[in-house]
Parts: structure tokens; sequence; C-alpha cells
């Protein structure tokens, strides 16, 4: 019995301290449990990036399935989605909303014109591919903060009540779409489809 | 020489950096709930840092709100509320106690209260041994090598 506790119990708390090393290593830290799935999109009335008289709020999102796509110029993985996005766009038909947002305006002093962010956003999406339908310009950043976002790019799957069904942290690729982003869609388009048929 | 001032200049320097977001506050316990704040919110890009240290985006906007809301005379509860309804459980540093959690402060009492335990049981379970007689016959051993 002696022997069993002298060997056994450090041997166990051996093997309960790999199994959870080991899980460690497949953990991603960046990977927080999103607090807005399964929520409604937070209230928010923001301007288009272009035409900044047209005023946009949680109600575009009714009846389609949208994927919101949190980006700026600044940031290098936005670009280097765009491609495959726009791949998206062409072949799936996604209806894909930027949620843009810029840092170096800094909403106390505003170092930037928004003139200059249009040309930016314009000389980006012509190199590498526009899949926006628009861009909502998310002048104060509130609604990203709103939306748990902490960085780009990220990506929120809303259904056609508006509610946030998925936030994706982190660039979409074919990979990420094959496995994560496109079940979910093909499930909401069938929900989509499903409320038609019932009406 | 020259390293020294140049040491100088370079401590000097980092001190502006860090008052680069100088807010103002109406009366001095804002400004203290603000710093106490602001150090208890952990950056959500920079897992490792709070938000007063990070000079991540999100950390200054995070500090920009929570500005915001100290002038607006919330909270400090409010405040860190508006956040984890916002981040989850994750932006604080203070974890909740949950049943997940709650092993964060049992595990160590039950390990203190097993470890008396069984030095109380491995002590009473030495049964006394006959000294007096151990000893004679370690006595007649040590004769027994003398000759």
């Amino acid at each position: 019995m002696k022997k069993i506790m002298i060997f056994g119990v450090p041997l166990l708390a051996f093997l309960v301290l790999v199994v959870f090393l080991f899980s460690g290593l497949f953990s991603d830290p960046r990977q927080l449990d999103s607090q807005v799935k399964g929520k409604l999109m937070p209230a928010f009335s923001l301007p288009d990036l272009m035409n900044p008289e047209t005023t946009y709020t949680p109600e575009v999102f009714k009846g389609k399935v949208t994927l919101l796509n949190v980006w700026g110029v600044w940031c290098v993985t936005c670009a280097v989605e765009l491609p495959y996005l726009t791949e998206l766009t062409e072949q799936e038909g996604i209806s894909i909303v930027g949620l843009y947002f810029d840092q170096d305006l800094d909403p106390e002093f505003g170092t930037k014109t928004l003139n200059r962010v249009q040309q930016e956003v314009v000389e980006i999406t012509s190199r590498f591919g526009n899949p926006y339908q628009f861009h909502i310009f998310d002048v104060y950043r509130d609604t990203a903060l709103d939306l748990g976002v902490t960085g780009a790019p990220e990506h929120f799957l809303i259904d056609h009540n508006g509610v946030i069904r998925m936030h994706h942290i982190g660039d979409i690729n074919e990979r990420v779409w094959n496995k994560k982003v496109g079940p979910l869609y093909a499930q909401l388009l069938k929900e989509l489809a499903q409320e038609n048929t019932t009406e | 020489m020259k390293p020294v001032i140049l040491t100088i200049l370079l401590l000097i320097s980092a001190s502006v950096l860090a008052t680069e977001d100088s807010y103002e506050f109406d009366t001095p316990q804002q400004r203290q709930l603000f710093l106490s704040l602001t150090e208890e919110l952990r950056c959500p890009m920079c897992q490792n840092q709070n938000i007063a240290d990070s000079d991540a985006m999100i950390a200054h906007d995070m500090r920009r709100k929570v500005y915001n809301l100290v002038k607006q005379g919330k909270t400090g509860d409010e405040v860190i509320d508006y956040m984890k309804t916002r981040y989850g459980d994750f932006i604080s540093y203070k974890p909740p106690v949950t049943p997940v959690t709650l092993w964060l402060w049992l595990a160590p009492v039950l390990f203190a209260v097993l470890a008396f335990v069984i030095v109380i049981v491995r002590r009473k379970s030495t049964p006394p041994e006959d000294m007096a007689a151990k000893l004679a016959k370690a006595e007649a051993m040590l004769k027994q090598g003398d000759k």
C-alpha cells in the first residue's frame, strides 16, 4: 500500500500535469469568449465612409445574412485577405460590409481628413480587390469597443434578424472559411430561406 | 560621459511618453479612480499588460472610454462591468469567483489541510518502540565489536 502511494501519487500528479501542459500547447490565448455572440448588434448610428450623409443603424442588417468585416488600411492582414474575400463575394454571393476604423484618427484631435481616409481606402481596394457593399465608418471606434473588437481584422457573421452569430478574430482564408465560417454561413442562409417560406 | 547623458536623455524621454494621455479630472478622487481602473483592466491585445501600460490602440481607446465613464460619475464597479459585458471576465485582473475559478482559492487551502492531516496520521501510525530494548541490543553489538 505504501509503495503504491510513493510511486502512484507522484505518477498521477505528473500525468495530470502532462495533460494540462499538453492541452496548453494548442490553446490560443487570443481566442477569447466573445460576449456579443447570440446578441443583437449593439445600437449605433454611423455614417457611410464614402457618403457621410448616409447614416446606418443596425436596421441595415435585417433581412439578409451579412459578414461584417472590421478593418482598416493600416492593417496588413486585412489587405492580405482582401483577394480571398473578393473571391468569396464572386463565388458565393456573400454580402460583406466593412466596419472601417482608422488608427491615426484621434477622436479628440483628428489628425487626418475624411478625404484622405477615403483616398486610402480606394487605393487599397483597387489594388487588392473590393469585396465590400459599403463601409460603415466607426468614427470614434465606439462600436468596435461595443463589439469587443481587440484589433483588426475581425469578422462578425450577422443573421437576418440582426443577431451576431459568430465573432471570428483574425483573417478569413480558405481553411478558415471551409472549417469555421462557411458552414455557419450556409446554416444562416437556410434559416433565412425557412423564414421566408413560412411568411 | 556621453553614454551617461544619453541614458539620462532616454530616461527623460520615456517619462514624457508615459504622460502622453494627459486627462483632466474634476476631482482628485476621479483621477485616483481612473488610475486604479487602468491598472486593473487588462489589455486584450497585449495580454500581459494592463491598459495603463499598453500602447496598443485598443488600450488607448479603453483608457479614453474609462476616462469618459469616470467623468460621467460612474463608479469603479460600473466601469469594470461595462468592460466585462464587452470583453468578458478576461478583461479584469481580478477573476470573479465561479465554480471553475473557485479552485484558485480552494486548492492551496485543501493542499495545506491535506498535508497537515498526513503529518498527523503518520506521526500516530509510528508505534512507540521499545527504546530500552533497542539500546541494550546496540550496546551488546558495540561490546562485541570491542573484543
